[in-house]
């Protein structure tokens, strides 16, 4: 009892800890939502970048730990100057949804300019403080806890003391609370969105340097998941309210350190992403209000620019695809074919992503997940049960769109950004519960010796017959996905995609037609995801990630929202592109980062025109 | 039109050879969408002049031009004699023009005391800030009993007080109002028109667009008629109220 009681004490100061490190990443991210309106990707970047920069001070240069920290300030408030200026600013008569996925392609450009500089691997940082430990009444506390507790502590004070009693805080609140008439008061809404840049970047910074000391490391993919855990303390305190966010970053250190006491330690992700979409769901704004109603949302469409596609005559098309078809004769390099395959497939995800996203409206950073149950069902039927694949293929796929459709039912109602977190943290959901349900999926060893693909005895091993099959599904898949959109079908799904309000108004169920829409597009994703099983012959929880989804998302941005072409146009480019220029390959997501980047800035419409 | 039948001057407006605001041939578009064809229009320093029309007439914009919330595409927009339209709002608000914006948009989650305060954040006079602070808490009784209330608690009628306020500790030099009785009580619409005239005899200038056209004219000195874009009708207040066809487009049957 004594030791339960001892253990309980030690997790709540766990929880505590970690909790306050969340806070500073939630209050940055929540302060740029109410100010500037915007879901902001880069800020676990920035956080990631803070680690490396104290890393840089302590390590390299041996400096004392208050000058780390000031160092770590000045560098990332620095840093979230030139982001707001360069990649932002420029946005600001752009959709909101524009600069949302600009800071998309900052992230994917930092992630990987670090990764070039100090390489992927964890770098060891080793904090002066730790040796220090001492007891309090049976509980052990560590100096680094206390040092986190500290700069917690003196951070909010400051902040609150900036917001309340300062001209620039004052000036800060009032353009949070409403833009125009702050101007109206003679504020410069510009300078205090770069303020309040500078302030974000900097606690994430600091938020940074603090966790390399606490977990003694430092690596590269630390990024995207402080973006995340920051995106479920901020939601759990209400999007955009800043003491809820203090106590959402605490709230859910506390749960996720009594979770691991309980589950064990792989569980750690689960936690945050499940509260994230129950909070969503239940409370969409956050825990500390009883209102259910979000704000109004200035986010509905997902058209960064609205623009006539470009049109491509139909002899084009079947041009091209009879080329395509006819390529293995030509050029039969294994190498050349495999790429393609890559690009077959994702092209698939892309036409799931461009249907979800360009024609229904409802912005999906998730379709990765589908891709690993797909590829999860159709291992586990052919391994297991001895399923052919001809069946087992069209069942995962069929899999996938049941599960798909249950996981986002009860994101229905939200809309806009809010279903761009919730898909993401689906997407994330989908890998926890693959690494932690070993029984049904070898968890974190993932599944070996899958079979290759085969057609009523005929194998597809051999690059070009890969080739083919991918290739012939992505055309059923488009020409499928081509009827449906032309259907009075698609004219309702276009119509959620305009206004959801209005669509309603007219008797459009419209729970109906996004089960409907998320089915079709996580069947395809799904089937795109079991063929990929198939062709690596394993896969794992880390096949399908994140970065994926919102990878499938630049492609189908890069054709053109809406537009089926595009999609494949869009996958093409992007899987080809890096692997036909060589020396390129390490710098894929610097190429990606910076072609999301420009894209929207100087053609938000695509190649080929949104649809 | 029969705008030459109405636009009888008389001595102000004669006197003023320099209009303290001055719209010139403004052109406006959304995209494609034409607001504005040529707008004229001129406030005389000490008038209140409102503008009329109806939805979609323009209204609202041609606030928006004078605040530099939006760029005209054509046209120049002159304050004091200086031009404008090209300055960022803050800057125009340093100038000297204060806003009662529509639908009154206080700054919900501030303090009342916050919420006038910041009517004079461009201000840098703090002692004369403070002066004209004590002068709101003496305009509005009912304000200086909520001062550490939250400015979306109040009801309409209090926050309309608190968004004239907190447009006076600017101390501008012309008030732009948008729609200042829009969702009002009956009895708060004639506290805000009462309210009007009282600042406009302390010394303030004030521009008003309005749908009310019936109340508006009671209090302005002179009024415009914008229609699709286009000022069709200008003139004195008592003549554009009197005028038969303004009584049948504008002001409508039972209008109180």
């Amino acid at each position: 009892m004594d030791s339960l009681l001892r253990t309980f004490a030690d997790q709540t100061i766990n929880g505590l800890v970690i909790g306050n490190i969340y806070a500073f990443i939630a209050v940055g991210l929540a302060l740029i939502f109410g100010v500037g309106n915007l879901i902001n990707f880069a800020h676990g970047s920035i956080f990631m970048v803070g680690a490396y920069v104290g890393w840089v001070c302590v390590t390299w240069w041996g400096l004392p730990l208050f000058t780390a920290f000031l160092v770590t300030t000045l560098v990332c408030a620095l840093l979230g100057v030139i982001i707001e200026r360069f990649a932002l600013y420029p946005l600001r008569s752009a959709p909101p949804i524009a600069p949302l996925l600009a800071t998309i392609g900052v992230s994917f450009m930092i992630d990987q300019a670090v990764q070039i500089i100090f390489t992927p691997n964890p770098q060891a940082f080793p904090n002066p403080l730790l040796a220090y430990r001492f007891q309090v009444g049976g509980v052990t506390v560590g100096a680094i806890d206390l040092l986190i507790a500290g700069i917690g502590v003196a951070t909010a004070a400051a902040l609150y003391l900036f917001l309340r009693f300062t001209q620039w805080g004052w000036a800060l609140r009032a353009t949070a609370q409403d833009r125009e008439a702050a101007q109206q008061m003679g504020v410069d809404v510009v300078a205090v969105n770069r303020m309040t840049f500078a302030i974000a970047s900097a606690l994430g910074g600091i938020a940074g340097l603090l966790v390399g000391m606490y977990f003694n490391t430092v690596y590269p993919t630390m990024s995207f998941q402080a973006t995340l855990k920051g995106f479920a303390a901020v939601v759990l305190g209400g999007l955009g309210n800043v003491p809820g966010a203090v106590l959402g970053g605490l709230l859910l250190g506390l749960i996720e350190s009594y979770g691991v006491a309980i589950f064990g330690a792989t569980y750690r992700n689960l936690f945050a992403f499940v509260i994230l979409i129950a909070v969503l769901v239940w409370r969409p704004n956050g825990i500390f209000t009883n209102q259910r109603r979000t704000a109004p949302e200035p986010l509905t469409g997902t058209f960064i620019a609205r623009s006539r596609p470009v049109h491509i005559p139909a002899w084009a098309i079947a041009a091209l695809t009879v080329a395509a078809l006819a390529l293995p004769f030509f050029a039969p390099n294994p190498y050349l074919l495999q790429i393609l395959t890559n690009a077959w497939l994702l092209g698939m995800v892309a036409l799931s992503v461009t249907l979800v996203t360009g024609t229904a409206g409802q912005t999906s950073l998730g379709q990765a997940g589908f891709m690993a149950i797909g590829a999860y069902a159709s291992a586990l039927l052919t391994q297991r049960l001895g399923w052919p694949f001809e069946l087992s293929l069209l069942a995962s796929a069929l899999v996938s769109a049941v599960i798909g459709v249950l996981l986002v039912l009860p994101a229905f109602r939200l809309r806009a950004v809010y279903i761009a977190i919730a898909t993401l943290a689906i997407g994330e959901i989908v890998n926890q519960v693959i690494l932690n349900w070993d029984s049904l999926t070898n968890g974190a060893m993932g599944i070996t010796n899958i079979a290759p693909p085969s057609l009523f005895g005929w194998q597809a091993i051999r690059p070009h017959e890969i080739y083919w099959f991918t290739l012939v599904l992505l055309i059923l898949a488009a020409l499928v996905q081509h009827r449906l959109v032309r259907s009075p079908l698609g004219r309702t799904w276009r119509a959620l995609r305009e206004d959801e309000v209005a669509a309603q108004a007219f008797g459009i169920d419209l729970n109906r037609y996004k089960t409907l829409v998320f089915a079709v597009a996580a069947f395809i994703a799904g089937l795109s995801g079991a063929v990929t099983g198939h062709m690596y012959s394993y896969i794992s929880h880390e096949t399908f990630t994140n970065t994926t989804s919102i990878l499938v998302l630049t492609m189908v941005i890069l054709g053109g929202m809406g537009n089926l072409l595009g999609a494949i146009v869009g996958a093409v480019a992007l899987t080809a592109l890096p692997e036909l220029f060589r020396g390129l390959a390490d710098y894929r997501y610097l190429i990606y980062g910076l072609t999301l980047l420009l894209l929207i800035r100087f053609r938000p419409q695509g190649l080929l025109g949104t649809d | 039109m029969n705008t030459a039948s109405l636009a009888r001057t008389n001595g102000q407006n004669a006197a003023s050879t320099n209009p303290l605001l001055e719209l010139k041939d403004i052109d406006t578009a959304y995209g494609p969408i034409q607001v504005h064809f040529g707008v004229n229009l001129h406030v005389n320093a000490g008038e209140i002049v409102c503008l009329l029309g109806g939805n979609a007439s323009g209204k609202s914009t041609t606030m928006k031009i004078i605040l530099g919330l939006v760029r005209p595409r054509a046209g120049a927009v002159r304050f004091d004699g200086r031009v404008i339209n090209g300055l960022t709002t803050p800057q125009i608000v340093r100038l000297g023009i204060g806003s009662v914006p529509e639908s009154r948009r206080i700054f919900a989650q501030m303090t009342v005391r916050e919420n006038l305060l910041m009517g004079a954040y461009h201000r840098r006079d703090r002692h004369a800030v403070a002066e004209d602070y004590e002068r709101m808490l003496a305009l509005f009784p009912r304000l200086k009993e909520r001062l550490q209330q939250r400015g979306g608690t109040l009801s309409g009628g209090e926050q309309q007080m608190l968004a004239i306020g907190r447009a006076l500790m600017g101390r501008p030099r012309l008030i732009c109002m948008d729609e200042p009785t829009m969702g009002l009580s009956p009895l708060y619409v004639d506290r805000v028109l009462a309210l009007i005239q009282q600042i406009n005899t302390q010394g303030y200038t004030i521009f008003m667009v309005e749908q009310n056209a019936n109340l508006a004219l009671q209090i302005a000195h002179r009024g415009y008629v914008l229609q699709n874009g286009r000022i069709v009708m200008e003139g004195q207040a008592d003549a554009l109220l009197n005028d038969p066809e303004i009584q049948d487009a504008y002001l409508g049957e039972g209008v109180s």
